[in-house]
């Protein structure tokens, strides 16, 4: 491994985190498409901080153009706030404006600058190791492994400082302006948080795929925890390891960085989606087919409870008379037999002395309702888990 | 002068969504030490009353004072519970962690809660009944649960004023029971207690002042004095026995 690539790495590494850290906040703020307005419309800001500056690692450059992200974000809610139009369509009106400006600007000056369109898209994390920061002639590393590396590390601050007031302003906007918060200030602080990143991200990865990293640590991150720590952290840990298998995928390729980046957050997702534990798409069908047997294998305990004849409770008759098919009886039958509910002789069902006493908690609980009757339930039984 | 002492006191108070007035010109006097209903029909403007005292909507015109002063300059005096539906319960967070949330106030910025506040977050669950569930995700908790995490919520911020946003929305007979019983004691504890309340059968029973409400303010004083059929009928506009089985 050169040095170039490892440069590249920790830049692509940085960026991620970056990125995950405020995405978290607006995913949980159903404000994921706000990241996509930013990136879009911070381009007439870069654009000109680009001709004042000749430099896209410039801090002043970076300013201006998360200036224009804050400027999107407050055009958005104005224009919402009239009622005229929605809160998506608003986004959608505000950012193609803006970004258009910055396209138009580019092309009108592609002669001599070098900011073209492609890279505006897609970043091109391959030359960031060529535009080194010098002090006193001595190399100290690529710009932008400085200018990310400060922008996370402010990020982190500032999580760490103000973690309570946006977890709590996130979570109840309410509570937090009558305990003397201001959930506006904060509303603020992270949409300039956000546009900081984004603007420090754009270089690396672009406009299109920035939001990628933003929103899609986070969505997977939601779908794994319970916990808002957590959720940073696992958000951060994804992002890190797309970046860098990413990089390694699009070396095998030989294709480019950010969208093999991109591409391993979304085959994360996918996996994440599909196999979580607790709300993973195969857990979820799990956890349904479940109850759907514990359901019947209830209805059918209560009908052995309210019925003491004997044509009642004879196997056959079972099967017509609660009408399930006859794969699923059986398998009822034998959940209920593997658990000691009921006992067989010959083809007449009974009861067993446990199972009388589980259908009479079942009923328990369905008529009262309490919550304390489940949770004996559901330590005594494997009935109604999770 | 003596003046009475008053635990919030409403002047002239009118709010509007996009001028259109919600509240018109209300004056409300509500003594310390009260437990008190606030009725009305749907778009009254109760929850809205709730709202304005505590700022988070501002009024067009009027004023509202917490112990003489402004709401701003008694921030620790006042508990909020808000209905159940204003937050998003599939937040990655737990009961403690919500309950701990009513200390915030007190910490003030940066400064995080630390075990003092873990200790009175874990008492409130307590009281409420909810401390098995205190490491439960919150989206795990059934509906009257959560009323309860938001109720031990307000405890915790140990205020002098409750105001509450329907706390009986759609909770079952036992915690409807259990929320009241908290109520009364906390009246008993001279705290001033204000809740939007639909069930306007259980008013007699469960509180001892109350306000009438229909945009404008229709009355408001001790329940044994004017809840009757008059101030019913000018409230919901049909007559008591009719609203009252509603």
């Amino acid at each position: 491994m050169t040095s170039a690539q490892l440069e590249i790495q920790i830049i692509a590494a940085l960026v991620a985190m970056a990125c995950a850290i405020p995405g978290t906040f607006l995913v949980l703020r159903k404000m994921a498409m706000i990241s996509d307005a930013i990136s879009h419309s911070i381009l007439p800001g870069l654009v000109l901080g680009f001709f004042i500056t000749n430099d896209l690692n410039s801090p002043f450059l970076i300013l201006l153009a998360a200036i224009t992200g804050v400027v999107t974000v407050v055009l958005v809610e104005f224009i919402q706030k009239t009622g005229l139009v929605k809160e998506d369509t608003a986004i959608g009106l505000v950012f193609p404006a803006l970004f258009s400006i910055g396209v138009i600007l580019i092309a009108k000056n592609a002669n001599d600058v070098h900011l073209d369109i492609d890279a505006v898209l897609l970043g091109e994390l391959a030359f960031a190791p060529f535009d080194r920061l010098e002090v006193n002639a001595i190399d100290i590393g690529p710009k932008s492994l400085w200018v990310i590396g400060t922008i996370l590390l402010t990020t982190i601050s500032l999580l760490l400082l103000f973690f309570k007031e946006l977890k709590l302003s996130t979570f109840d906007k309410g509570l937090a302006t009558t305990l003397g918060f201001s959930p506006l200030l904060l509303h603020y602080g992270l949409m300039t948080v956000s546009s900081i990143t984004v603007v420090g991200a754009f270089d690396a990865v672009g406009a299109i795929l920035v939001v990628a990293l933003i929103i899609a640590p986070a969505a997977t991150a939601y779908l794994l925890t319970d916990s808002l720590k957590k959720m940073l952290l696992i958000s951060c840990f994804l992002g890190v390891f797309s970046a860098i298998s990413g990089y390694w995928m699009a070396n095998f390729l030989d294709a480019s960085i950010a969208g093999s980046m991109t591409t391993m957050l979304g085959i994360i997702f996918l996996i994440v989606y599909l196999f979580a534990p607790k709300r993973g798409v195969f857990s979820v069908i799990y956890k349904e087919k479940h109850q759907r047997i514990e359901v019947s294998l209830l209805v059918f305990l209560l009908h052995l409870q309210n019925h003491v004849e004997i044509e009642e409770r004879h196997v056959d008759h079972l099967q017509k008379h609660i009408n399930w098919g006859k794969v699923k009886s059986k398998t009822i039958l034998d959940l209920a037999q593997k658990n000691n509910l009921i006992k067989l002789s010959g083809n007449i069902v009974n009861l067993t002395e446990k199972g009388t006493e589980f259908t009479e908690e079942a009923l328990r609980y369905i008529t009262t309702n309490k919550e304390t009757a489940i949770e004996d339930l559901k330590a005594k039984f494997f009935l109604f888990r999770g | 002068m003596i003046q009475k002492k008053y635990a919030i006191q409403i002047d002239d108070l009118t709010v509007a969504y996009n001028y259109k007035p919600v509240l018109w010109d209300i004056d409300l006097l509500i003594p310390e030490g009260v437990l008190m209903a606030v009725v009305g029909p749907n778009g009254a403007g109760k929850s809205t009353l709730i709202k304005a005292i505590l700022g988070i909507i501002k009024p067009i015109a009027g004023s509202v004072k917490i112990f003489g002063k402004p709401y701003k300059k008694q921030v620790n005096k006042v508990a909020y519970v808000p209905q159940k539906g204003s937050v998003d319960w599939d937040f990655p967070t737990t009961s403690l962690d919500v309950v701990m949330m009513g200390t915030y106030g007190s910490l003030g910025w940066i400064k995080r809660p630390g075990s003092k506040e873990k200790k009175q977050a874990l008492e409130a669950l307590e009281k409420v009944g909810m401390l098995e569930f205190k490491n439960r995700q919150i989206s795990q908790l059934s509906g009257g649960q959560q009323q309860r995490i938001f109720l031990a919520r307000a405890l915790v911020q140990n205020a002098s004023i409750y105001l509450m946003d329907e706390p009986f929305q759609g909770v079952d007979a036992t915690t409807e029971k259990a929320i009241i019983n908290i109520l009364k004691e906390l009246r008993k504890a001279g705290k001033t207690l204000v809740v939007v309340h639909h069930d306007l059968q259980t008013v007699p029973e469960y509180f001892d002042w109350v306000t009438f409400l229909n945009v404008k303010g229709i009355a408001s004083g001790q329940v044994k004095e004017i809840f009757n059929d008059n101030n019913l009928t000018k409230t919901y506009g049909i007559n008591y026995k009719v609203a009252i089985n509603k």
